[in-house]
């Protein structure tokens, strides 16, 4: 069974959240003044220490549990879904820059290692007793990661959308074109959709499997993580039928996205606070 | 003496929705130009109405007419609209002020686009018009001339005009806010004028999929279409082609909106809900302001513009400065030359007075001298004209800095007048040769 994260390892995690906080202030500063390249480059440092002190919270557990896979616990899964948000932030950095992302971005990042220093602190348990759970976790994480970035695109579509109306432009470097956000929200909800339906599906199968008999209860379709879980999922297939019903896209699929995401935080939460049996 | 004066109102004083009441197309402004002379028969006057501005420019007679009331009068009546609407949005100038005004409207530092260069061809025109009106007379002809000269230097001669931010670039950079790529975007022109072009330019240049040019007169729209190698379309199939469309530029002379709500709550579904980008550039407005509330439309019009405008005027301090520096040399210069326009006549026959009076007492004192030799009376004569020249010297210089000393010169030019009876002495000198000013002198006292 893994431990309960110690204080130092807490702490640092906190110390990550900071550095990931600080990262944000220094983005905000040097998206209103462009011209200070310093700003982006402080930005970039501490996100990459940011990463750095992450990487050695999940080594230092490891080191203490003697298990190479980070997966355990809700700790360890939340900080690689912090720490993956992050990676894939300094990739679109480096690779397809997109002006205001890590505004959007950095806030889940923080919310999410915050949240796994609040859930660090419950009671451990094992996850990975099948493939079946090792497939549904990966599947259920993987599609959070998809789904926080679409709905860090969602709230940049809002914004956009709101300064373009109000004839308002931001000063400074400004955020990225309507159509390319709502072209990163729609890819990352098809990619989180369809990780969201293996997710969803493996879950179901491992409740069954683990033990025999359906380990979620009788009334499994009423447990509020597969109710939460199951809107969350629907919710996202509104946003991709846009392509057939055009009047879903635009705001609607952006608004959506952010509702899904929340709904998948909700059902983060859930499971925390009502496993399975 | 004439005195010059200008009621206006611009992007900066009046909403577009003011403006727009009170903008004239080409043919309204020959029929006020015409009714202005009828009913002014010896004042000046020259109309400028553009996107941005509707100045009236003029030159009263003796009667001081018209005056601002009856300018604003005379706008309220031709347009037909109460001046209460559009008299919290007016600015008035006189005189000096109003040469400087017009030096940096001609000169785009009045525009809303700095650096722009059809301004000076706006206030060519409307100087053109006002000649063909003949009401372009001694006073706002110069003046007109010098404020295109002056627009002329600044684009030349200052890094303004370099890298300019045109109504269509600016227009190119909101789009870029809502689209990523642009080759597989319609852009749809209506109206096949200069902003047209121009705007069109800056999407070809961006890569435009698609170039439509729709225009009621066809021949116009195919000409404008063929540079672009784009499309000239009907005028009448207008809501078809605002189905296709992914941005649209309108600057159209059409006296009502073209493209309404009603219309556009229709094509919403034909068009899937794709997001569409208009720019209304017309004045009076070719779009419904409602159009704007749709969702996934962005509408734009002129005023909307002023946000990237200021944003890139802030960065432009250095040329702004230089063609400030131009304007200033400039309109002391034109003023210099007006008071000497205005001084020149009285100065010169308060020399020949003078020097007559000097030629008359020597030619008695020489009488009175017989054996004065031709070397001593060469001397004499010189002496007189000396003590000509360093008396009226002062007096002369401050005639000409009166306009420094921010006093009319007109003051002191009726004082010149009485006090050494220049009228008698010009009533005088009217049935004879004009007087010829005293040469330049060793002295350098010479007028």
């Amino acid at each position: 069974m893994p431990d309960v994260p110690g204080t130092g390892q807490l702490v640092l995690l906190y110390a990550a959240a900071g550095i990931f906080t600080l990262a944000l202030l220094f983005s905000l500063l040097r998206f209103f003044n462009a011209e200070k390249t310093s700003l982006r480059t402080t930005a970039k440092v501490c996100i990459y220490l940011g990463i750095l002190m992450g990487i050695a919270v999940i080594t230092w557990r490891a080191l203490n549990r003697h298990s190479w896979l980070p997966l355990d616990d809700n700790f360890d899964a939340l900080i690689w879904l912090g720490l993956l948000l992050a990676l894939f932030l300094t990739y679109m950095q480096r690779a397809h820059p997109l002006g205001g992302l890590d505004l959007f971005l950095l806030p889940i990042v923080v919310l999410v290692l915050v949240l796994a220093g609040i859930f660090g602190r419950t009671k451990p348990r094992a996850y990975l007793e099948t493939t079946w759970s090792l497939t549904h976790l990966i599947a259920a994480f993987g599609g959070v990661v998809a789904f926080a970035v679409a709905a860090a695109g969602g709230v940049m579509y809002l914004v956009k959308s709101q300064q373009l109306r109000r004839k308002k432009m931001l000063s400074g470097q400004g955020l990225g074109s309507l159509e390319r956000i709502e072209h990163l929200t729609f890819v990352s909800v098809s990619l989180g959709f369809a990780l969201l339906t293996v997710g969803l599906v493996t879950g179901l199968v491992r409740a069954i499997d683990t033990h025999g008999h359906n380990s979620l209860g009788p009334d499994w379709y009423r447990n509020p993580k597969v109710l939460l879980a199951f809107i969350a999922w629907i919710v996202y297939a509104l946003v991709l039928h846009s392509p057939i019903n055009p009047s879903f896209r635009g705001r609607r699929a952006a608004i959506l996205s952010v509702v899904g995401f929340v709904l998948m935080i909700g059902t983060v939460v859930a499971v925390q606070y009502m496993p399975s049996h | 003496m004439p005195k010059l004066s200008l009621l206006g109102l611009n992007h900066t004083t009046a909403p577009l929705e003011v403006r727009e009441k009170l903008a004239f197309n080409a043919q309204q402004q020959s029929a006020a130009l015409a009714q202005f002379r009828q009913k002014f028969t010896s004042s000046e006057m020259i109309l400028i109405s553009t996107c941005n501005r509707v100045e009236m420019y003029a030159a009263t007679d003796a009667q001081g007419e018209p005056g601002i009331r009856q300018m604003i009068e005379f706008l309220a009546e031709f347009h037909d609209v109460p001046s209460s609407t559009f008299a919290d949005h007016i600015y008035q100038k006189a005189d000096r002020e109003v040469v400087e005004h017009l030096f940096s409207v001609a000169s785009s530092l009045d525009s809303m686009v700095l650096g722009e260069t059809q301004i000076l061809g706006q206030v060519r025109q409307a100087y053109e018009s006002a000649r063909a009106a003949q009401l372009a007379g001694p006073v706002l002809h110069p003046l007109f001339q010098r404020a295109i000269s002056v627009g002329k230097q600044v684009m030349h001669q200052t890094p303004l005009a370099e890298g300019r931010v045109s109504v269509a670039s600016v227009a190119v950079e909101y789009a870029r806010n809502i689209f990523e790529h642009f080759g597989d975007k319609t852009v749809l022109a209506i109206g096949a004028g200069k902003m047209s072009e121009l705007v069109l330019q800056g999407y070809v240049s961006l890569g435009a999929g698609k170039l439509l040019v729709c225009n009621r007169t066809a021949d116009k729209a195919q000409e404008l279409a063929a540079q672009f190698k784009g499309q000239s379309v009907a005028f009448e199939k207008l809501a078809e082609h605002l189905v296709a469309a992914d941005i649209v530029v309108s600057s159209t002379g059409a006296a009502h909106p073209i493209i309404t709500r009603t219309m556009f709550d229709g094509l919403l579904r034909q068009r899937r809900y794709r997001p569409i980008f208009l720019i209304d550039i017309a004045v009076p407005r070719d779009i419904e302001p409602a159009v704007g509330e749709i969702e996934n439309v962005y509408l734009y019009n002129l005023d909307d513009l002023q946000e990237v405008v200021s944003r890139t005027q802030a960065q432009r301090k250095d040329a702004v400065a230089a063609a400030r520096a131009i304007i200033n040399a400039q309109l002391e210069d034109y003023l210099a030359s007006q008071r000497q326009r205005e001084l020149g006549p009285a100065i010169q026959q308060l020399y020949t007075r003078y020097h007559q009076i000097a030629q008359e007492e020597l030619a008695r004192t020489l009488n009175k001298l017989p054996n004065v030799s031709e070397a001593e009376r060469a001397h004499l004569e010189d002496l007189a004209r000396r003590i000509v020249n360093k008396l009226l010297h002062d007096p002369i210089q401050v005639l000409r800095r009166t306009d420094e000393m921010h006093l009319p010169a007109s003051q002191y030019l009726h004082a010149l007048e009485k006090l050494f009876q220049l009228d008698a002495l010009s009533s005088d000198q009217n049935d004879s040769a004009p007087p010829t000013l005293p040469p330049d002198s060793e002295d350098g006292q010479a007028p």
